[in-house]
């Protein structure tokens, strides 16, 4: 049998603001062609699907958000997530994967989620990530506190997919 | 029944592991982690029971993590474990 070769997941968290677009840009110090995909040493690939999730201004009681918290379970939730990456990306069959989550106290408008996916086909590289986005919110331990009129109340669950 | 947990520091036997709580859990608790000392073949369930973490058993939406995994409520707990007990996760 043909030994697997891994696939190249990278998995962020951040403590303050995060600029999704300059990671898929490749970051500042990226001198690579490619953005993302060539900082992960791939040459550009055929297909690539992107989601950005972005705290809402609208609080679960309507009211306005102020803040929304993340708690993590640190150690716990990279594994997670670099775990739920990995299964994704082989179950599909894509070449990379790039996930960035938000930790900490964040504003509306503020990115929350980038999830990259890179593959020869677009059929891959959109189902899978769509199935790590939905993956990440029930088994990566993050826990969101929402701030409105001065209170916090813990989220309970996720916001329906729509 | 017996009590099957300890102060860490009188600990003489069996195994000591340290608790975690997350989120709300830690809130209606109010604290976030603990050294215990447990006799062998506790678990999950009893630890929950034992320390009055509420409801009885482990509720349904409460998930266990033993060393920064999913577990078992049931997985008998060994000597320098980590055991979290989480609230329902919210991410992405």
């Amino acid at each position: 049998m043909a030994e697997a070769h891994p696939i190249p997941v990278e998995v962020q968290l951040h403590a303050g603001p995060f600029d999704p677009l300059a990671l898929l840009a490749g970051g500042p110090s990226n001198t690579r062609t490619g953005g993302w995909c060539g900082a992960l040493g791939l040459e550009a690939p055929a297909a690539e699907a992107h989601f950005i999730g972005r705290v809402r201004g609208t609080a679960a009681t309507g009211g306005p958000l102020e803040a929304l918290e993340l708690e993590h379970y640190p150690g716990m939730t990279e594994r997670q997530l670099q775990g739920l990456a990995q299964a994704c990306a082989a179950r599909h069959g894509v070449a990379a994967v790039l996930v960035a989550h938000r930790v900490g106290r964040a504003r509306p408008g503020e990115a929350l989620v980038l999830v990259a996916v890179a593959a020869d086909r677009r059929g891959p590289a959109q189902r899978c990530g769509g199935e790590l986005l939905e993956a990440l919110k029930h088994e990566a331990p993050f826990w969101k506190r929402e701030w409105s009129g001065g209170l916090g109340t813990w989220v309970e669950g996720n916001t329906p997919l729509g | 029944m017996s009590r099957a947990i300890g102060a860490a520091h009188g600990a003489e036997a069996g195994l000591t592991i340290q608790v975690r709580l997350f989120a709300s859990l830690r809130e209606h608790a109010g604290w976030d982690a603990r050294r215990l000392a447990l006799a062998a073949g506790t678990t999950p369930e009893r630890v929950w029971r034992e320390l009055g973490l509420g409801g009885g058993a482990i509720p349904a939406t409460v998930r266990v993590a033993v060393n920064q995994a999913f577990a078992s409520p049931h997985q008998p707990l060994a000597a320098g474990d980590e055991l979290a007990f989480l609230p329902p996760i919210s991410g992405g």
